[in-house]
């Protein structure tokens, strides 16, 4: 054990496990990559730090072999490699679980660990497959249901697959993206303690990340990149907080306390502008997934959210912008019950909602940056006339939301899936924005974006707040929750285990409640 | 916009088809001669080309197989002419595409070896310097013409053999459409079987299709399990004759000798040869002497049944013959009422004979044939 | 210094419409030499081929004619391509227009030619409509594959049209195949063979290209073809504009079996739809479902067809035509895959 520790943790003479050097790659119009060094040693943690569109996930692609780098090379353990595929690079024992989950969504989570794995059995029962994974799930401590598809889990629970398949298939290089986004803190400190245990057997884990102090705890080694180019690389141990964000946009950020108000700012005052009054609703399977849920929301305050993702989030969500039916219970709009409310009367009324899924849910990736700006005002003058929609105001349209949220747009006639994750997420945020006369529901809105552009979007939230609008906003960040909302409920299976002020509420307690736990109960046991 | 004459022309056509069809024997009798406006003027051998347009392919070994060698013949006779020949033509505007491909490539004289009707008048119409030949056509114009054969002779030649040979008394037809060729060769074959066996009767099953051999071999195997013990039928191919093999039954076949495919099963064939017919009317054309016509070929001169296969009883085949030579020598005509059709109604009265006019107008099943149209 | 292909998401316009030319030239070329081996003399085929088409009116006329359906049913098909639907029963709606509108046409005698011909249009897009009614209501209501509904009722369509153009509506008097009788209404011709559905065809394909581009609806029909839950978010009634969509693709297909009747065959046959329907899918993917881009796809695909016969004649066997058209649509295709692919170089570092 002490013989292979020390040769895996690995003095000068051991060739480090990963060396990418002078790394470049293209897109049209888009430097993603340039001239970017990364080195992974074994026995180590190391993060990539860098801001939505800094080129992480493009670096780590061409690690895996999906792309192929326009210029550079990579050496593992001290010899030439080239991937032409993943394959390639899953036989040299590199594994990545990337941030939107790569799995079969009709196949169970059996089925997906054993899909495309040498080692599954050429003629295996379902209960076989099932009964290996399971054994999987218990040697690397990964609570997952075998028989379940993919598609009735949470994506927490997807991630958990993947994380699985990849350990499963022997890597000693594990690529992780944005793994802490969907788990909770328990989850997550699992989820490290497992890591901790992969770098002990001489393993290397990159650990790509926004959150600085996840960062600072896990990691062994940092490395920043700012715009496709790699900006620095240091020990973590020498490293702080704000020296990070520094080297990750350049300049320095305010993580304040936005619940500080203007004097002019509109008062927290009656009347509610939308009311949940016991409601319920069964999700996609048809299964509940509210019960009971009462909330009231008024104008110029943001109400958080709190909970682990797949608690009835996305249902909540949708309940309250009109695109899910009730199943018991009221809504009340203005204090006028609305009987049948669907998903365009509540747009119409001022219900603006970033959804957590924006591609799948919120935009046409296909179609084009333009028709995907417009499609809440293309009804309304000058986009329509009559039956008419024209093309040219939904333009200029277009163009007005694009500068509002400062997204540099080459063509707008280009298909809005080929803008950035973070980049969508900001056309989309502003383009909800401009309807949200009365309410917003932001489910997850800083999913995916860098500390930079979390900032931005949280601005956008207190201005709409100060403007008179009521913004509900459902994260897992209980920092963001904490730092921005006037109140906070904690969803948890459906439910709403308590609402809070959030000037009197203490971070365990909100803890406690998002793993189902109350206070009284934990005292008790 | 249409054009005011083109229209008279068309109206007049139509005219000439309905009463043809109704009963205008005179017009329609083989060799009659239209006079034409103005006789298309003589080519030169070197200048002219020649245009045939098939139903099926070239190698059925059947129809169209037959109407190549007419090619063939036409091309020995006159080498240096140019020939365009296309095969498997679809029932369609495809159709219409295809001749005036042919008219546009300068075509002088162009056959049609199957009935493609308004498709082919069309371009007709439009075409006043070529010379327009439709077989089991019904149709005349200025450079319109029509050819067929009087199969129904020698059909009810070899009925007769088939009801000497048949011990059930159920004969089996293999059918294309409901048309008047077909209901002649049903017709036919049945009234020859019922100078045998006069309790004969026939069962077809209709495939829509000239060539469709896997069509024709599960008709021929239905047929057989219905209890037909001899099949006939109006295919281009031998389709059906290789069930009847099989099976051990008898067949009769159309247009070629095509015995070695089921040479136990073998009875004759209704051959028609075109050769003759061919060179004529190009050599009409090539002199400056072609008229649109109808032409009828007579049994003897473009259609006759084959020689008899080789397990054909000597006095069966003797018995049929016999017949074939009284019909030659024009001293009967089977075709002589009392005719019923298969409702029972006497549409032919007795005595009266009907010609080959009539006959290849016939348009209804006399009675015991069942499954030809409706 | 090393050169390297590299996909991109999106084909540049322009670098599509070059490896289209490219495609069907280096077919051509290839089916040329493979004729050569067999004899042939494949340059004066070609010179033929295109003297034949495009050197006379004649030919002219000709692709005028096939090019009309050619359009009305790649624009049926394009068009539910734009709400991520298959409409593969263009061939059914097809019969069942050309079957209304020999139904009218056959049964009404001695009305006026202009308001028939209006009674016609509507009678064969009433026709294509009800034949895609189930497949419609079974995939808005029921969410049942289309694929699969449409594609089955083309064999059905096409068995009720054999059977009443060989039985109950045959024509008995003349000896017109397997044909209805000819129905006494005839679309005008305007020019040679060439009718009134042409420019019809033409009209209607840019009429749904203005109505995708410039109506509500058309911005709600592409939305919900690219993605139904976007759709759904924005509050568009999606299920109504799939029902829509998908009957006005039958009514296309539809009025299209109505011109080919009424127009260029004049009698109903089991033939008549020449596999307009399923050609029709052909040239909608070469126009990548776009409504105006199916004007010039059909104008290939009638090419390539007029060529086929054109070869025809000059001795090259059904079977060779099937071959080349077959090689030229393949070309086409990866033609368009290339289209995705730039050149990069690799090896030196951009400045």
């Amino acid at each position: 054990m002490t013989q292979t520790g020390e040769t895996a943790i690995g003095g000068a003479g051991t060739p480090p496990i990963v060396l990418m050097r002078g790394i470049a790659k293209y897109f049209p119009g888009v430097v993603a990559n340039e001239g970017v060094d990364l080195e992974v040693k074994r026995g180590e943690i190391h993060a990539l730090l860098g801001e939505n569109g800094a080129g992480k996930s493009t670096l780590m692609n061409i690690l895996t072999g999906i792309y192929q780098p326009d210029a550079g090379e990579i050496v593992i353990d001290g010899y030439d490699a080239h991937f032409a595929s993943p394959v390639a690079a899953i036989a040299a024992g590199i594994g990545m679980v990337h941030q939107h989950f790569k799995l079969v969504q009709a196949f169970t989570v059996a089925e997906n660990i054993h899909l495309g794995w040498s080692q599954t059995p050429r003629f295996a029962s379902a209960r076989a497959l099932e009964a290996r994974t399971k054994a999987l799930a218990e040697r690397f401590n990964l609570d997952v249901d075998p028989a379940k598809r993919i598609f009735e889990l949470s994506a927490g629970e997807q991630q958990r697959v993947e994380i699985l398949r990849v350990l499963a298939r022997e890597a000693r290089l594990l690529i992780l993206d944005e793994p802490t986004a969907v788990l909770t803190p328990a989850e997550a400190r699992e989820l490290f303690k497992a890591l901790r245990r992969f770098r002990e057997a001489g393993n290397a884990v990159i650990f790509i990340s926004h959150k600085l102090d996840e960062v600072l705890e896990i990691s062994d080694r940092i490395t920043v990149l700012r715009a496709g180019r790699k900006v620095a690389t240091h020990e973590a141990a020498a490293c702080d907080p704000a020296m990070l964000a520094r080297l990750m946009v350049g300049r320095d950020i305010v993580l304040g306390d936005y619940r500080k108000r203007d004097v002019t700012a509109a008062p927290s005052a009656v009347p509610p502008v939308l009311e949940l009054d016991r409601v319920a609703a069964k999700d996609d399977r048809g299964l509940p997934a509210l019960a009971e849920v009462s909330l009231t929301l008024r104008p110029g305050e943001i109400l958080g959210i709190a909970g682990v993702a797949g608690n009835g989030q996305r249902e909540l969500s949708q309940v309250l912008t009109g695109l899910r039916p009730i199943t018991a219970g009221a809504i009340r709009i203005d204090g006028k019950t609305v009987d049948k409310p669907d998903a365009s009367e509540c747009a119409a009324r001022g219900i603006g909602h970033i959804p957590d899924d924006r591609l799948r849910s919120g935009l046409a990736p296909s179609l084009s940056v333009t028709d995907n700006a417009v499609i809440r005002e293309y009804k309304a003058a000058p986009l329509a006339a009559g039956p008419l929609y024209r093309p040219g105001a939904a333009g200029g349209l277009a163009r007005e939301i694009a500068a509002a949220a400062e997204v540099a747009v080459p063509d707008f006639a280009m298909p809005v899936r080929n803008l950035s994750g973070g980049n969508q997420q900001r056309l989309v945020a502003r383009r909800e924005m401009r309807i949200a006369q009365k309410v917003l529901v932001a489910a997850y809105p800083s999913r995916g974006l860098d500390v930079g552009a979390i900032n931005t979007m949280l601005r956008y939230f207190v201005e709409l707040r100060d403007a008179g609008v009521a913004v509900v906003l459902i994260s897992e960040e209980l920092e963001e929750l904490l730092n921005l909302s006037d109140r906070i409920a904690v969803l948890y299976e459906g439910r709403i285990m308590g609402v809070f002020d959030a000037a009197a509420a203490d971070f365990e307690t909100i803890g406690l409640l998002m793993g189902g736990r109350t206070a009284a109960r934990e005292a008790a046991a | 916009m249409i054009d005011p004459s083109e229209l008279s022309r068309r109206r007049f056509m139509q005219l000439g088809l309905n009463v043809g069809a109704a009963a205008g024997a005179s017009m329609l009798l083989p060799g009659l001669v239209r006079p034409a406006r103005a006789a298309l003027p003589g080519i030169s051998e070197e200048e002219a080309v020649i245009a045939f347009g098939h139903v099926g392919p070239i190698t059925d070994e059947g129809w169209t197989w037959s109407h190549h060698q007419g090619l063939e013949a036409v091309k020995a006779a006159y080498p240096k002419a140019k020939y365009l020949e296309v095969e498997s033509i679809p029932y369609s505007a495809d159709a219409t595409r295809t001749f005036r491909q042919f008219v546009s490539e300068g075509a002088n004289i162009l056959f049609s070896t199957s009935n493609y009707g308004d498709f082919f008048y069309d371009v007709a119409n439009r075409a006043p310097d070529t010379a327009f030949l439709e077989c089991d056509g019904r149709t005349l114009g200025d450079n319109l013409g029509w050819y067929y054969v009087a199969h129904w002779w020698p059909t009810f030649v070899v009925g007769v053999a088939a009801g000497a040979l048949s011990k059930t008394g159920k004969l089996g037809y293999v059918a294309s459409f409901p048309v008047p060729s077909v209901y002649s060769s049903t017709n036919a074959f049945l009234m020859g079987a019922r100078t045998v066996n006069p309790n004969a009767t026939l069962q077809a099953i209709t495939i829509n299709s000239w060539f469709d051999p896997q069509a024709a071999t599960q008709a021929g195997t239905a047929l057989i399990d219905n209890g037909c013990d001899f099949l006939f039928g109006i295919m281009d191919e031998a389709g059906y004759l290789q069930v009847a093999e099989q099976r051990g039954v008898w067949a009769a076949m159309w247009n070629t000798d095509i015995r070695r495919y089921g040479p136990n099963a073998y009875v004759s064939s209704i051959i028609v040869d075109f050769k003759q017919y061919y060179v004529e009317q190009v050599k009409a054309r090539l002199e400056g002497k072609w008229a649109p016509a109808g032409t009828i070929l007579k049994m003897g001169a473009g259609v006759d049944r084959d020689a008899w296969g080789a397990k054909v009883p000597a006095d069966v085949a003797a018995k049929a013959d016999a017949v074939r030579k009284d019909i030659l020598d024009g001293k009967f005509n089977p075709f002589t009422g009392p005719i019923k059709d298969s409702t029972g109604a006497v549409r032919v009265k007795d005595g009266e004979a009907v010609d080959d006019a009539w006959l290849y107008n016939w348009d209804w099943s006399i009675e015991g044939v069942t499954g030809v149209g409706s | 210094m090393s050169y390297r292909l590299q996909r991109l998401p999106s084909a540049h316009p322009g670098i599509a419409v070059l490896a289209r030319l490219v495609a069907i030239v280096l077919a051509l070329v290839i089916a040329g030499i493979a004729l050569a081996f067999t004899g042939a003399r494949p340059l004066a085929l070609g010179v033929q081929v295109i003297s034949s088409t495009f050197g006379s009116s004649f030919g002219l006329e000709d692709l005028g004619l096939l090019v009309t359906p050619l359009i009305f049913t790649g624009l049926a098909v394009a068009l539910t391509q734009r709400i991520g639907i298959w409409n593969i029963g263009a061939e059914g709606q097809f019969y069942l227009g050309a079957f209304f509108a020999t139904w009218l046409g056959t049964s009404i005698a001695g009305a006026p030619l202009p308001l028939m011909l209006v009674a016609l249009f509507l009678a064969g897009a009433l026709g294509g409509a009800l034949w895609i009614l189930i497949p419609t209501l079974a995939r808005a209501y029921a969410d049942v594959n289309e694929l699969i509904t449409t594609l089955l009722l083309n064999f059905v369509a096409t068995l009720l049209v054999y059977y009443v153009s060989t039985g109950p509506w045959r024509d008995a008097k003349s000896n017109m195949l397997a044909s209805t009788a000819r129905i006494r209404y005839e679309v005008p011709e305007f020019w040679g063979i060439v009718h009134w559905g042409f420019p019809v065809a033409v009209l209607m394909a840019l009429g749904v290209a203005a109505l995708l581009a410039y109506t509500r609806w058309g911005y709600e029909v592409r939305i919900a073809g690219a993605n139904p839950q976007a759709a759904r978010y924005a509050g568009m009634p999606v299920r109504r504009r799939i029902i829509v969509v998908m009957l006005l693709s039958g009514a296309i297909a539809g009025v299209a079996g109505m011109f080919e009747v009424a127009g260029t065959v004049h009698r109903l046959q089991g033939g008549i739809s020449n596999n307009f329907g399923y050609l029709g899918i052909m040239v909608a993917v070469l126009a990548r479902g776009s409504a105006l881009a199916v004007i010039p796809a059909a104008a290939m695909m009638a090419v390539i067809l007029n060529a086929g016969i054109i070869l025809q004649t000059q001795g090259i066997t059904t079977s060779t035509v099937l071959a080349i058209t077959g090689l030229v649509l393949f070309f086409t295709a990866i033609g368009d895959e290339a289209a995705h692919y730039r050149l990069v170089r690799t090896g030196a570092q951009p400045a």
